[in-house]
């Protein structure tokens, strides 16, 4: 289900949480919807799942407007750390009214990721670890097979393995049911592999919305002697730097052209790209954030140490 | 619209193990009368005043716990309201049928064991073996004690610690319930009889049952019908 949101605005009574927002997804993708804490981001996909009305702008799914409208929001659902759909005595409860309630239910292939999360049916879900209600509401919102799938930070409290077995099955159902998933996390590294594109907002606004190699293609690490790269980066956009005796790293935002790139290449300079976390960091922090191009020889005890 | 039986046979599950234990609860207290005092009421129509406060829960309940439940899996709130409706519409008789099979299992009891079965309030029925009219009182009860645990859930739900506001309209709607089948009003730090039915009928009651019903469903919906769903519950 493709998603057209325009001029959206959202308001808890004086504060704005989303201002004027305006963006398309196609159908048919794993998007990444990255933001700092309070920039809106529970709050969007709140509103695009109905759970609560925009204070203004539209709001459309599948071409259809959202807010009860059921043809639309049945087809669509938001795994929220709130607990809406898990929050009922036990985790057969759960699975009972997710059943009932859910267009395209599997439960065959739920009773299998509960198994793959290690949970049982008769766990009480009030007296279930973190880990065990984020794993739950994985379960639930997979087996679920919404054409609209949202995970709002649905890791929390997970172990690695856990998480990893979120992101295999995920994936693996994604290829088996494309559908559109908007994933909600702070764990940009571990979840950037998964992104086709990336949306990023900050303080209620569209930071940037585009495919996530794009995205990627904006950042270079530099590293070689630290008066080369001192030199080279000189007048671009450095994001941090580090340096080891004679020699420096820093990564630089923005993109470098072929000229630039053979220049660097002719310095004994290595690019290579950044992490994916590093370009958010940026995109989301105040302005005169700039990192000076190459830290001083002593300016940490850690001879690695990050001049950010 | 798809009739809820899965909201209903969820909460008609619960209510007949808590029947079961608190019916097991209110013999054990009567038998322990009957050896250790006098015995010569009936104990189940002071057991009676218990489950008003758990239907007061149970409508409490359908908006904290299913509201959200029901919009998170995609329905809207539309379609909860009226299955809720519905679903409130045949919990009620359940739970009216519970108590009565409750007072006529006491009525065996005290007559295989030769107790006097004796009623110590204002009822609808002179005695308990008159099904229709126990039935009927209980419902009109347990109607208005659901819908007005549902009204103020959803206030409380809405506007949280405001809420309050919502607990006079919520008492004056049980009030209104309780008059029609002239019972006292037993609430907490209150009691008192409500004649303001002098002879009530199971006309009289029904019709006020129902309004009541509808009175605290149409109070309710203004609340939920666009409520947006809270981040997390406190």
């Amino acid at each position: 289900m493709n998603i057209e949101v325009s001029g959206l605005r959202v308001n808890y009574g004086d504060v704005r949480a989303i201002d004027d927002m305006t963006f398309s997804l196609d159908g048919g993708k794993i998007y990444g919807l990255l933001g700092r804490n309070g920039s809106g981001k529970t709050t969007l996909m709140s509103v695009l799942a109905g759970f609560r009305r925009e204070s203004g702008g539209t709001v459309r799914v599948g071409g259809h407007p959202v807010f009860e409208n059921a043809a639309i929001t049945r087809e669509i659902c938001l795994i929220r750390d709130a607990g809406e759909t898990i929050d009922i005595d036990k985790v057969e409860d759960a699975l009972y009214f997710a059943e009932w309630l859910r267009p395209h239910w599997d439960a065959a292939y739920a009773g299998e990721l509960l198994d793959r999360f290690g949970l049982r049916r008769n766990m009480k879900v009030k007296e279930m670890s973190k880990g065990q209600r984020s794993a739950l509401g994985v379960v639930v919102g997979l087996a679920g097979r919404s054409q609209l799938t949202m995970f709002d930070e649905s890791y929390l409290g997970m172990d690695a393995p856990s998480r990893y077995a979120f992101y295999d099955a995920l994936l693996a159902d994604f290829m088996e049911h494309p559908r559109t998933i908007i994933l909600s996390t702070h764990l940009i590294e571990e979840y950037s592999s998964l992104f086709e594109e990336v949306v990023i907002i900050d303080r209620g606004r569209l930071v940037l919305h585009e495919e996530s190699q794009t995205l990627l293609s904006r950042g270079t690490s530099v590293t070689g002697p630290a008066g080369q790269v001192e030199a080279f980066t000189a007048g671009l956009t450095v994001l941090g730097a580090k340096r080891l005796g004679p020699t420096a790293s820093a990564m630089v935002y923005g993109d470098l052209d072929e000229a630039q790139r053979r220049k660097a290449r002719e310095a004994g300079l290595e690019l290579g790209p950044i992490a994916m976390q590093d370009l958010f960091v940026h995109l989301t922090e105040g302005s005169g954030d700039a990192a000076p191009a190459v830290p001083a020889a002593d300016a940490s005890a850690n001879p690695f140490g990050d001049a950010r | 619209m798809r009739f809820p039986s899965r909201l209903l046979a969820a909460q008609i599950y619960f209510a007949g193990i808590l029947w079961a234990a608190f019916y097991a609860v209110t013999t054990l207290i009567t038998i322990c009368i009957a050896i250790f005092g006098t015995l010569d009421r009936s104990v189940w129509e002071g057991a009676t005043q218990v489950p008003r406060w758990f239907a007061l829960f149970v409508g409490v309940a359908l908006v904290r716990e299913f509201l959200p439940l029901y919009i998170a899996h995609g329905q809207t709130r539309r379609q909860f309201g009226a299955q809720a409706a519905v679903t409130v519409a045949l919990y009620a008789p359940v739970l009216s049928a519970l108590l009565v099979v409750g007072y006529l299992l006491e009525t065996l009891l005290y007559s295989v064991a030769g107790w006097t079965q004796e009623l110590a309030r204002p009822h609808l029925f002179a005695s308990p073996t008159q099904v229709p009219l126990v039935f009927t009182e209980y419902l009109v009860e347990f109607l208005v004690w659901i819908v007005a645990g549902t009204f103020m859930g959803a206030a409380f739900y809405r506007w949280q610690g405001g809420g309050l506001l919502s607990i006079p309209f919520g008492i004056g709607l049980v009030v209104l319930g309780e008059a029609a089948i002239g019972a006292d009003l037993r609430l907490p730090f209150i009691s008192m009889p409500l004649g303001v039915v002098s002879t009530p009928t199971v006309l009289t009651a029904l019709a006020t049952g129902l309004g009541c019903f509808l009175l605290g469903l149409a109070m309710t919906w203004p609340i939920i019908r666009d409520v947006p769903l809270r981040n997390r519950l406190t």
